[in-house]
């Protein structure tokens, strides 16, 4: 053999082994978007351009060079594994090692499944976070590379999440569920993360503004799409571990790492400029990426290329593909659009239109039938005079001669519909349970059987819980079947003469549970649905209106310190959003947690004092306490300052002992200011300000600073820095007593600086006078 | 001996598979980068394979080539005869049904390439016979006396003991005979397949300077490491001037006016929109092609057709600089102008385009289809060819029961 090529193999190869990388799939969706789909399989299973979305998830990963793969399966477990024991990936020449892990059917959310993985003990190295509905060819081992070489200079970064630039309107960006991200410009990191629900409209982001001092550029974006691509590093399993409610991979994780100023952890993003990534997030991000895929945006991943499922396809112009291997039968009559996908043994008969629709293998379309924007699954016959318009069917359904469905519906497997059954837009049918496969157990999904009567125009839709999935424990699937059972007659729609189906009631946004999850009401819910326009929906942009200070009365009457200066350096700014969203003021729990907060640190404060704490336990105490109700660090700030104001003693008429009390006090725990989890000076002392302008003790303030400056709590440079604030000479304040002390207190710090320039002077001076 | 199972075996095989997934993603670029790629992995294929005749060795690199070929699920239908089931389509017209072949052909290409070198030397040895032991034989059976011992062997060895073993197929006492005496001669087949590859721009810009005069202005378009080379040898012996068409959406033109400039030849970058206007000026086109079909035709670049045409218009020659992997025994026999390979519409429309994205269907060929009557000449790293011997130079390097993995 020569050698050369034998050599050139064997680098080839160590460098593929260099570093073993590790993936996670998760591979249930932890909600129920696609009932009733979903009732039989799991929704990785689901075929998406008739490969299932697990192939597609597999073929992302085995692009970027991934070698480990655990897939954490919930429900429908068996059947996963099952697939993937099936699937080329698992044949040693793919390369990839696939692990499927069975999780507890307690499982109800990703942060429980990170849990798992971490209790498992399954992950060595920095990893790959994907879920099982993922359609991507971005290259995530750039992504990797750019994680590691990040890793190596900043150990906090902990993790990478991949976004695409889309415009604020992208089809394939969920108008329900999308975020504002806060990025620092040069270095990417993620500094605030914002979800945006669509409905309600959110008109307003709030960005801390130490961001703004933080940083010198700050990019906020309204226009990615999150990939749900996550490169991360080993502890973020264990961070789940330590925070037991988190649930979400966003809305609890990434923004409890990003305000926790306990952790010190940092995220970034990669804005990935090419390649396509997006997740089958409901059936309107079905939809979208259907036609992507078509479309060819996800090229070289497209039907006649690189088909996961291993079929091949024939792309023929106008972005039609047909199966290739000489089975698909199409009448000299019908007519094929744009943008179609046609799988093999599939028959297409006399003057039938299929249109922007996926038709999968061993189909069936009868004589004259229409079929636009739809998704027809394996081995499904339909006959002829049929309508189909914007829906998903099943697998081997059925749908007999002259059936309407209409925009929206979604038909379970092995249905059978008709002759003449007309569906009413949104209507979801599954099949009837038989006595002897009852405990198969369709699962459930929230019923509302009051809302029947409201006629077309009020939708369904799936007013889905947080805890609900794709796999219902079988008690409460079973009791709500029998509810739609038994509402069967009720129901409007006709399915026909031969159905064995019935259709799930239809719901309205009226009887909201008014603790649902925001992301889950049944408005925002339309917003994801295949079909729904939601026109009807209010959801125009409130107008860009800018104000600085929207919030600052919001959380200014919670007593204890009501500041001029806080409103200057309120924590927030508020900035419009050019797509409509939802408005999230704080909510009325936040300023009650804030409340219960400053009553619980005057209570330890005073305990500390009395009982002669030392700074550290009190430090400790306070920083517990403050992860608990997670309140910014400035009212911890506000909290120990105005304490140790408080615990001088006043005396009166004697300034020497007055002085020696201070001294005694700011040297007992002066220091605590600066442990708590920060330092600012200045904030230290405009909050001194503020509260001896508010306290009795204002006459003593000029001695506490000098106090604490003889402490070192405060610098010189401080005092300075804050005697500029214009905020600090009561400006923007009312004029009244406040205005007035906040005033005094200026001039007092005005004389400190004075006698600051003045020692300056005199050593100058001393320096001069030695030379 | 169950042959079969040894041919899925071996188109199985890792290194196989490696080159297969690579070929799906697109990771491997340019045509004779995949070439060479794609004759490295025969070797190693022919190097471990265990063959008892020539037939079934022959199988095994048919079914190697046949897994590379398939990775391209745009396959190549050598046949005139089109037969597809469909009986009609309403909205399109015939000519949509075209069998559209793939972007990489030299991979099918080369592996043709391999097995009629693999054969040519069969047949030299096996005419030799074991009685002609003396090397006034064909010029391949003395390089194989020459250079083509097994390596294990001893010099001492007698060289006609050699032959013999070499020859006895199916030999039921040691039925690896064969493949051990013949393996030597294959390895030397693949590495003048492999040699030709790598010496394959230096041949083509051989003949630079007969083609490109002083003073002259040529256009290019796009960027073609063929052409790129042809020119900077003709910039030793001629001063002259290239107008480089950047050719949109790619912009491989971009790079290739880079280049050459920084080799030192006067170079302008213009638009593909100007390539008519600029036309009258040009003294010749020089292109690169993707494949060289049997008819004379070829796939390039986009943009190729609209330089072409316009230089028929002004009836300014057209050179074609290829080298001969790039002969592909296919025919286009319904297209007109595109090789409908699309790529993604990302590079015509942004992404971040997202409310046209819905809008708007996006057409973006990768390479457009010049017939026969538009080009002059191809030139090659074996001579100088017309379009009308495209076929003739087929037959030649490719044996006919090739042209169907």
């Amino acid at each position: 053999m020569p050698p050369k090529s034998s050599s050139a193999g064997k680098e080839r190869l160590i460098d593929d082994e260099e570093e073993p990388l590790q993936a996670v799939i998760l591979a249930d969706s932890f909600n129920k978007r696609f009932k009733p789909l979903t009732t039989s399989k799991p929704r990785c299973l689901l075929p998406i351009c008739n490969a299932p979305l697990l192939d597609w998830t597999f073929e992302s990963l085995s692009l970027a060079g991934v070698h480990e793969i655990f897939v954490i399966c919930r429900s429908h477990a068996d059947l996963v594994r099952a697939a993937i024991r099936e699937s080329k990936w698992s044949k040693p020449s793919s390369g990839l090692k696939i692990v499927p892990i069975l999780t507890a059917k307690e499982t109800f959310s990703p942060g429980d499944a990170m849990r798992d993985i971490y209790t498992r003990g399954l992950i060595t190295t920095d990893f790959i976070l994907v879920n099982g509905d993922l359609v991507s060819n971005v290259r995530i081992d750039e992504v990797v590379k750019v994680h590691r070489e990040r890793r190596k200079t900043n150990k906090d970064a902990i993790m990478t999440m991949v976004v695409k630039e889309s415009g604020a309107k992208h089809r394939t960006r969920s108008r329900g569920d999308s975020a504002v991200f806060a990025l620092d410009a040069e270095s990417h990191e993620c500094l605030h993360y914002e979800p945006v629900t669509g409905y309600p409209p959110k008109s307003q982001v709030r960005i801390p503004r130490e961001i703004f001092a933080e940083h010198p550029e700050v990019e906020i974006r309204n226009d990615l799409i999150d990939c749900s691509i996550d490169v991360c590093s080993v502890e973020v399993p264990s961070l789940f571990q330590d925070n037991f409610d988190w649930l979400d991979l966003r809305r609890d994780f990434v923004l409890g790492v990003l305000t926790s100023d306990l952790l010190m952890k940092n995220i970034h993003c990669y804005i990935a400029k090419e390649g396509y990534a997006a997740r089958v997030k409901d059936t309107k991000s079905y939809d979208s990426i259907s036609k992507d895929i078509l479309a060819r945006w996800t090229f070289p991943l497209v039907p006649d290329d690189n088909h996961p499922g291993g079929h091949s396809y024939e792309h023929l112009r106008g972005n039609r593909y047909i199966a290739k291997d000489n089975t698909v039968i199409l009448s000299r009559t019908c007519k094929i659009g744009n943008n179609t996908l046609i799988g093999s043994f599939t028959q297409v008969f006399d003057n039938a239109q299929v249109t922007a629709s996926v038709i999968g293998q061993r189909c069936k379309i009868g004589m004259n039938t229409v079929i636009r924007n739809s998704y027809i699954f394996d081995g499904t016959t339909i006959g002829a005079n049929c309508v189909i318009e914007n829906s998903i069917i099943g697998s081997k359904v059925q749908i007999k001669d002259k059936t309407r469905v209409q925009k929206g519906c979604l038909v379970a497997d092995e249905v059978v519909l008709g002759p003449e059954a007309k569906l009413r837009p949104f209507e979801r049918v599954s099949k009837r349970r038989d006595a002897d496969d009852a405990e198969e157990g369709e699962e459930g999904e929230d019923s509302g059987d009051e809302s029947e009567a409201e006629g077309d125009d009020e939708e369904e839709g799936g007013d889905d819980e947080e805890d609900a999935s794709d796999d219902e424990d079988e008690v409460e699937s079973d009791s709500e079947l029998e509810e739609a059972e038994a509402n069967q007659a009720a129901i409007g729609a006709t399915l026909g003469a031969d159905t064995n189906a019935i259709a799930w009631p239809l719901q309205s946004g009226e009887q909201e549970d008014s603790d649902a999850d925001e992301m889950e009401t049944f408005n925002n819910q339309r917003l994801m649905r295949i079909g729904d326009d939601a026109s009807d929906l209010d959801l125009t942009d409130p107008g860009s209106i800018t104000s600085s200070e929207v919030d600052s009365d919001s959380d200014s009457e919670d007593g204890f310190m009501i500041s001029g200066a806080r409103r200057a350096s309120s924590s927030a700014t508020s900035l419009p959003l050019t797509t409509p969203s939802t408005e999230l003021l704080v909510p009325p729990l936040a300023s009650a947690a804030e409340k219960e907060f400053q009553s619980e640190v005057m209570q330890s404060l005073e305990r500390a004092f009395a009982e002669g704490h030392s700074v550290d336990n009190a430090a400790v105490e306070l920083k517990t306490l403050r992860m608990s109700t997670n309140v910014p660090l400035r009212r911890v700030r506000e909290a120990v300052i105005a304490g140790i104001v408080e615990q001088i003693p006043i005396v009166e008429g004697n300034p020497a002992q007055q002085r020696k009390e201070i001294a005694s006090v700011v040297d007992r725990w002066g220091e605590l200011i600066d442990k708590i989890g920060g330092v600012d000076a200045v904030e230290t002392v405009s909050i001194l300000q503020t509260h001896c302008a508010t306290s009795e003790r204002m006459p003593l303030f000029g001695q506490i600073l000098a106090a604490m400056y003889q402490n070192d709590i405060v610098e010189e440079d401080d005092i300075r820095e804050w005697h500029k604030l214009p905020a600090s000479k009561g400006e923007g304040l009312k004029s009244g007593t406040l205005q007035e002390n906040m005033q005094k207190c200026w001039t007092i710090g005005s004389r400190m600086i004075q006698q600051f320039d003045e020692q300056e002077e005199s050593e100058e001076s001393e320096e001069e006078s030695e030379d | 001996m169950g042959i079969l199972p040894e041919i899925q075996n071996v188109a199985n095989q890792r290194i196989v598979e490696v080159l297969v997934s690579k070929l799906r993603r697109r990771q491997l670029v340019g045509s004779r980068q995949t070439a060479i790629e794609t004759v490295l992995v025969l070797r190693q294929v022919v190097a471990k394979a265990r063959f008892s005749n020539i037939e079934q060795l022959i199988q095994i690199i048919k079914a190697v080539g046949r897994r590379l070929v398939q990775a391209q699920p745009k396959g190549v239908y050598p046949s005139p005869v089109y037969s597809f089931p469909v009986h009609s389509i309403g909205l399109l017209n015939a000519s949509a049904f075209v069998s559209l072949p793939y972007p990489e052909h030299t991979v099918g290409n080369t592996v043709r390439k391999v097995l009629h070198h693999v054969r040519e030397e069969y047949h030299a040895v096996s005419r030799a016979g074991p009685s002609t032991q003396t090397q006034k034989s064909s010029f391949l059976i003395s390089k194989f006396v020459s250079q083509g011992q097994p390596r294990k062997q001893t010099l001492a060895a007698p060289k006609s003991e050699a032959r013999t073993t070499s020859l006895r197929e199916n030999d039921p006492d040691d039925p690896d005979s064969f493949a051990k005496g013949l393996k030597p001669v294959l390895m030397e087949a693949i590495q003048d397949v492999l040699d030709e590859l790598e010496t394959v721009y230096d041949n083509v810009s051989k003949s630079a300077r007969d083609h490109i005069h002083s003073d002259e202005i040529v256009l290019t378009i796009g960027h073609s490491k063929t052409v790129e080379s042809f020119l900077k040898a003709a910039a030793h012996y001629r001063n002259y001037t290239v107008i480089v068409a950047e050719s949109a959406p790619s912009f491989g033109g971009h790079e290739m006016a880079r280049s050459l400039s920084s080799a030192g030849i006067s170079t302008f970058l213009v638009p593909d929109s100007s390539i008519y206007a600029l036309m009258s000026r040009v003294n010749k086109c020089i292109l690169g092609a993707h494949a060289i079909l049997a008819n004379g035709g070829m796939f390039a670049i986009t943009g190729s057709l609209l330089a072409v045409s316009a230089a028929q218009a002004h009836s300014t020659p057209v050179v074609v600089c290829a080298g001969q992997f790039k002969l592909t025994p296919l025919w286009n026999l319904y297209h007109e102008y595109g090789a409908l390979d699309f790529a993604d519409p990302s590079s015509v429309l942004g992404f971040e385009e997202g409310s046209l994205v819905d809008k708007v269907d996006v057409v973006n060929p990768y390479f457009d289809y010049v017939g026969p009557e538009l080009i002059n000449v191809y030139i090659t790293n074996d001579g100088d060819h017309p379009p009308s011997s495209v076929y003739r130079l087929i037959k030649e390097s490719y044996d006919d029961e090739d042209h169907e993995l």
